[in-house]
């Protein structure tokens, strides 16, 4: 369904995207998942055909994307990471707007309109200006006027930031209804928690490259942990951490602010083993998780730095 | 299409800060000036009493009491003679139930008690007596037989420099402050271009990137919005001049569809300069907005808004600007129609101002139909 190949994108001497390659597959919920700077936007702007890129193609339902390719266009919807609305119009007029310019046809477009306004819970605020609105109704309002016209495609660029959790959770039950019924998604976040949740597959992009591609399991199955315990509130001598990190399948300990991190390959027994330990020594200790690899545990393999850096 | 007019109307329309700018302010600013100017208009001048000391049996003083007579009797009534002995005068100009003394002596002189119109105009009318006695004086004595000849040109020095009218007009001096006034209205029309150019512009706005990658053709989306901020604009203006014609009563001369013509390029220019200056670069926006407000205000200063004579002194040294400044160019083209009867000067200013509006309106179509970007 879209096809990104070899995308080079340079703002003087910065690569924004070096030789991107993407594939997204219809009705798939699709993660672009990176720290802040990674490329995200970027990538995005060029599948939209608002950015010039240096090299590469872009195509979309089998079409090179161009400016003025208005019926693949007409099949987009976007919703932005900054709330893009006229603060001059109300809820309705804003949603009846934008559908409007997808979509001809009064009566068709006043069912589409209302339609939004109820998937997007604003059934209460619909003679209210975007002003009067929280935070987390305008983002309400954001989506439905990226997604009133009922597109096949719904690229979503960050649509939760700065959103409280309830909120939040309602625009991911949304989107997992809009890909229900049909739509593929395309879901930009450097929330990993987010994008795990939510998508089928994954893209994980740092300095404009994509460090790696699949579903989350086998994202997890490429890195080497597969077990992270945390021991908080510990007291003990640097000279103990040899010796944990002699223990089996353990290949990383670290040891900061009264707790201790342990990281072990995908055995069994991991925590029984460490906890032994502890005992063993007489190592008074606070609370303790253990916590299968996370899409940062990934990042953090591959790229040597934590995602949200 | 229409519902594109529809929406842009409405943005526009409840675009307050900008309409603030394009219609209310220069209502508010028209009021002020007819509170101000007809004040001043109305302020007819008192009859200035004066008290006139002679000194008998000289022959200067007869004629300066003669000439102060015939003042007294004018239509005019500029002023009115008391004669009264000086202790008297001084006692009534301490006490301030006259403005001045006369004395009627061999050289007239004049005293006052203090500073101000009045005693301005009794020391013009001491000037000019003087100065007429001294040429008269000068033609008795050098060329006799032209005495007749200049006591009828000193005679007749009333109607030489008495102002007339050009087709029965009535000229109003502060008529150029209100057509200033509607030379500003119409640039500040670039507010409401400049509320166009950041939705237009995907590197400037994220309500134009949404509105960029929507399926409407980009030219379709430009030619309405600048159509519909033109014509939004245009109202503002006709509001403005009927306000003024109806409500202020200033007189805008009979041919009033040349003035509209006027208010229109107007708009034209003040709606493109808004544009071209919104879509000019990435700037920040307050940046451009006083970059704007600069060019504009700079305008409409030369053009005589605050200092009626900045026009007249343009014109003498440096008449370039004003061929080029716009708001000279919107408020000569109105005065050609309220005032003068000069279709050539008229012809001349709408053509500079359409050749104007005709490159502000490409330069600000050529920026915005941009359909990609460099960066965002």
């Amino acid at each position: 369904m879209i096809k990104i190949e070899n995308l080079v994108k340079r703002y003087g001497p910065l690569v924004a995207l070096d030789h991107l390659n993407l594939e997204i597959e219809e009705g798939e919920i699709f993660g672009l998942l990176g720290p802040n700077g990674s490329g995200k936007t970027t990538a995005i702007s060029c599948l939209l055909a608002l950015l010039k890129y240096d090299k590469g193609n872009i195509e979309v339902f089998g079409k090179t994307m161009t400016p003025d390719n208005y019926e693949v266009k007409k099949q987009i919807g976007v919703v932005l990471q900054n709330v893009a609305v006229f603060d001059e119009m109300s809820v309705r007029e804003n949603i009846d707007y934008f559908c409007g310019l997808y979509v001809s046809g009064k009566e068709k477009r006043k069912a589409l309109t209302e339609e939004a306004i109820r998937f997007v819970g604003l059934e209460d605020y619909t003679k209210m200006r975007p002003r009067q609105l929280s935070g987390g109704l305008l983002r309400r309002l954001n989506i439905a006027c990226g997604i009133a016209h009922q597109p096949r495609l719904i690229i979503m660029d960050e649509p939760t930031v700065a959103v409280d959790p309830q909120s939040r959770n309602k625009i991911l039950e949304g989107i997992k209804e809009l890909n229900r019924k049909g739509a593929t998604i395309i879901y930009t976040s450097h929330y990993m928690e987010e994008v795990e949740q939510i998508c089928s597959r994954i893209a994980i992009l740092d300095h404009g490259r994509c460090i790696a591609q699949g579903t989350k399991e086998e994202l997890k199955s490429m890195i080497k942990t597969g077990e992270k315990i945390t021991v908080e509130g510990i007291l003990m001598e640097e000279e103990n951490l040899p010796d944990i990190r002699n223990l089996p399948h353990v290949f990383d300990v670290t040891y900061e602010n009264q707790e201790l991190t342990v990281r072990c390959s995908g055995a069994k027994h991991n925590l029984v083993r460490v906890l032994n330990y502890l005992q063993e020594k007489d190592i008074a200790f606070g609370r303790v998780f253990s916590e299968l690899p996370t899409l940062n545990d990934v990042f953090l393999e591959i790229t040597g730095k934590e995602l949200r850096d | 299409m229409l519902h594109l007019i529809k929406y842009r109307f409405i943005c526009t329309m409840r675009d307050r800060s900008s309409m603030f700018w394009a219609i209310a302010f220069p209502l508010m600013l028209a009021t002020l000036f007819f509170f101000a100017f007809s004040n001043l208009g109305n302020n007819n001048l008192k009859t200035i009493p004066v008290a006139l000391v002679k000194d008998s049996g000289n022959l200067t003083a007869s004629t300066f009491v003669s000439f102060l007579d015939e003042m007294e009797k004018d239509d005019s009534h500029i002023i009115q003679v008391e004669r009264l002995s000086e202790e008297d005068a001084v006692t009534q100009l301490k006490e301030n139930k006259i403005t001045g003394i006369f004395y009627a002596q061999e050289t007239p002189s004049l005293m006052v008690a203090s500073e101000g119109m009045e005693e301005s105009i009794l020391q013009s009318l001491l000037d000019s007596y003087n100065r007429n006695a001294d040429m008269m004086y000068t033609v008795a004595t050098e060329k006799p037989f032209g005495l007749v000849a200049a006591a009828a040109a000193v005679s007749d020095y009333r109607e030489l420099v008495q102002e007339t009218t050009i087709d029965g007009k009535e000229v109003n001096g502060f008529l150029q402050y209100f057509l200033a006034l509607i030379a500003m209205a119409c640039l500040y029309g670039c507010f409401l271009g400049f509320s166009t150019a950041l939705e237009l512009q995907a590197n400037l706005s994220t309500l134009a990137i949404r509105r960029s990658i929507t399926p409407t053709h980009r030219l379709k989306m430009v030619f309405v919005d600048m159509l519909v901020t033109f014509a939004v604009h245009f109202v503002n203006v006709m509001i403005l001049l009927a306000y003024l014609k109806y409500i202020l009563k200033v007189d805008f001369g009979r041919n009033m569809g040349g003035t509209v013509l006027v208010c229109a390029v107007g708009c034209l220019i003040g709606v493109a300069l808004g544009i071209f200056v919104g879509s000019c670069g990435s700037g920040r926006e307050m940046v451009k907005v006083g970059i704007m407000l600069a060019v504009s205000m700079v305008c409409c200063f030369l053009s005589g808004l605050m200092i009626a004579q900045m026009k007249n002194m343009i014109e003498q040294y440096c008449p370039i600007v004003n061929r080029l400044n716009p708001a000279a160019l919107i408020s000569d083209a109105l005065y050609c129609m309220s005032i003068y009867n000069n279709p050539a000067r008229y012809g001349r200013d709408m053509v500079t101002l359409l050749i104007m509006a005709g490159v502000l309106g490409l330069g600000a179509f050529l920026m915005v139909r941009r359909e990609r970007y460099d960066s965002i």
